[in-house]
């Protein structure tokens, strides 16, 4: 369903972690689905192409994250989605031990990623590291992973 | 200084027992508090002021279990930010006539029924949650365990500093019968639940409710004293998406502002009841209120704080979004606190809710303060 963008970014399908879910048909994956509305709908279409872009404004060339109608920094109404490079390097991050929504298997890591381009993105840490190995300035690159029901989204994994 | 300031006093305070399962209804809380803080005030309030996130006892059901004949009432939606700001709402209203005096609560299930542990901290329209809930981020803790992690690799704090706040906090409170929590456990043993935070590093949701009465300070002039009080926030922990600080809370917008109001420096404080729903908030309110340089913190927090919360604070003594704390302000002054500090004559005491939040300055009448 979801193919590769050349030299964009990596898409595999979720590996499954070793719970009961695993079982589960997709459709009854608990874990919530992101719920777009009109500002977003562009930025999850382009997920599922495996693209990861955020909105740049048109009146002062700023990248703006997460989506925003009105532009933070002039004012500016026509904030386009635009392609990035999907680099980027940890913020912050914690590793979840309680989960407080369903379908996590514990534990997993949250973290926002400072990326290449000056906006910050909000992600999961997957991929070849352990949860504890996870470091604040860690290089990361996205990586597309499917969400049943719903279609890709990104995370995080080490560059 | 702030018109009010000086003008309205905390007359009593009163609290119910705080437990893990009250059995009791959210008004019967609220009215039990009430009836000892109007005891202990010994003024009938004519006004009244709620705090609560869709989780309380409505204004007027209190008034009319406690027979009160209403006149300004209001119920303001919020949490742990109106704790110290409730007292300005209350000192503007008895400055301006509008009441002589006000009762004011909180009152919750806060463990047995509507629990906080989910809670959106969205702002705005909720774009927010589609970018994180997919992931697994829902609730304070999740969200203000991201902002602890880059704070301690800021300032070069390790678990080792939140076990010591969490082990000073617990060690007041073995003095504390009010307390939930009053033995110095081994933290190491604390379950994870969002790293660096523990079970530990988190303040307990609590049933329970807290009432003060507030009145004009002629008519209590050995109460203890609203000197000055701010509201405010802005860029920090509460939108991490576009800040340039993460770590950044309320008390790094308002700290400056309250003292200019008060007309004090950070050493007029003498005891300080910080707002700890989690324990990396002590430092980092310590810091940003001028009671700690950010060098000698982890030596500070090593030794133990006698003056920060001698009562256990919200960590240890339960969490009644933080009025519980402010009652014991009150406390300090009148020289029956818990751990009593000496002395003590101007009490600094802090509402947080991520970057946004309020702080207020209590003094004991007739210190020349
Ligand atoms: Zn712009």
């Amino acid at each position: 369903m979801a193919f590769v963008k050349a030299g964009r970014a990596d898409v595999i399908t979720r590996p499954c972690p070793p719970t009961k879910r695993a079982l589960a048909w997709h459709s009854m994956d608990p874990r919530p689905l992101p719920r777009p509305n009109a500002l977003t709908a562009p930025y999850w279409e382009a997920c599922r192409r495996g693209e990861l872009t955020v909105q740049r404004c048109r009146s002062c060339g700023r990248r703006v994250h997460l989506p925003e109608p009105v532009c933070p920094h002039c004012g500016g109404t026509d904030l386009p989605y635009e392609a990035v490079s999907g680099h980027g390097r940890v913020h912050t991050f914690s590793v979840v031990h309680r989960a407080f929504l369903p379908g996590f298997a514990i534990p997993y890591v949250i973290a926002w990623i400072d990326l290449e381009e000056g906006v910050r993105a909000f992600g999961g840490i997957v991929g070849d590291i352990a949860p504890d190995d996870v470091r604040i300035g860690l290089p990361v690159r996205v990586r597309f992973d499917d969400l049943p029901g719903f279609g890709h989204i990104p995370n995080w994994r080490p560059a | 200084m702030q018109g009010f300031s000086g003008k309205a006093a905390v007359a009593g305070v009163g609290m119910t027992d705080l437990s893990r399962h009250s059995g009791r209804t959210e008004l019967q809380l609220a009215v039990e508090a009430a009836r000892h803080a109007i005891d202990e005030a010994g003024q009938r309030p004519d006004a009244i002021l709620g705090y609560h996130l869709g989780d309380s006892a409505p204004v007027i059901h209190v008034a009319r279990e406690l027979r009160i004949e209403l006149g300004w009432h209001n119920e303001i939606y919020g949490g742990g930010t109106q704790c110290a700001s409730i007292l300005g709402d209350a000192a503007m209203l008895i400055d301006a006539g509008l009441a002589r005096t006000v009762l004011v609560y909180r009152a919750l299930n806060g463990r047995s029924g509507r629990r906080m542990n989910t809670l959106s901290l969205k702002l705005g329209e909720g774009v927010e949650e589609q970018f994180t809930h997919p992931y697994g981020l829902a609730g304070p803790v999740q969200q203000f365990a991201l902002a602890a992690q880059r704070y301690l690799h800021h300032t070069g704090l390790t678990e080792e500093h939140l076990c010591a706040v969490v082990r000073g906090s617990r060690t007041h409170a073995v003095a504390n019968p009010r307390a939930l929590r009053r033995e110095v456990e081994d933290y190491w043993a604390s379950p994870m639940v969002a790293s660096p935070l523990r079970r530990a590093d988190c303040c307990q949701e609590t049933d329970g409710a807290c009432a003060l009465v507030i009145t004009s300070a002629d008519r209590a002039p050995a109460a203890p004293r609203v000197h000055a009080v701010v509201r405010g926030g802005g860029p920090g922990a509460s939108a991490m998406d576009r800040t340039d600080d993460v770590t950044r809370i309320f008390s790094s917008h308002v700290a400056g502002p309250l003292f200019a109001a008060a007309g004090m420096t950070p050493a007029d404080v003498d005891v300080a009841l910080l707002y700890d729903a989690y324990s990396w908030l002590v430092p980092r309110q310590l810091e940003d209120f001028g009671l700690c340089a950010r060098a000698d913190l982890a030596a500070t927090l090593h030794d133990g704080l006698a003056t920060v919360n001698p009562h256990g604070g919200l960590l240890s003594e339960g969490y009644v979004h933080g009025l519980n704390n402010v009652a014991e302000a009150v406390r300090q002054l009148r020289g029956d606190g818990v751990n009593q500090v000496p002395g003590a004559e101007v009490a600094l005491c802090t509402g947080f809710g991520g970057s946004y939040g309020s702080a207020a300055i209590l003094v004991r009448p007739g210190t020349g303060r």
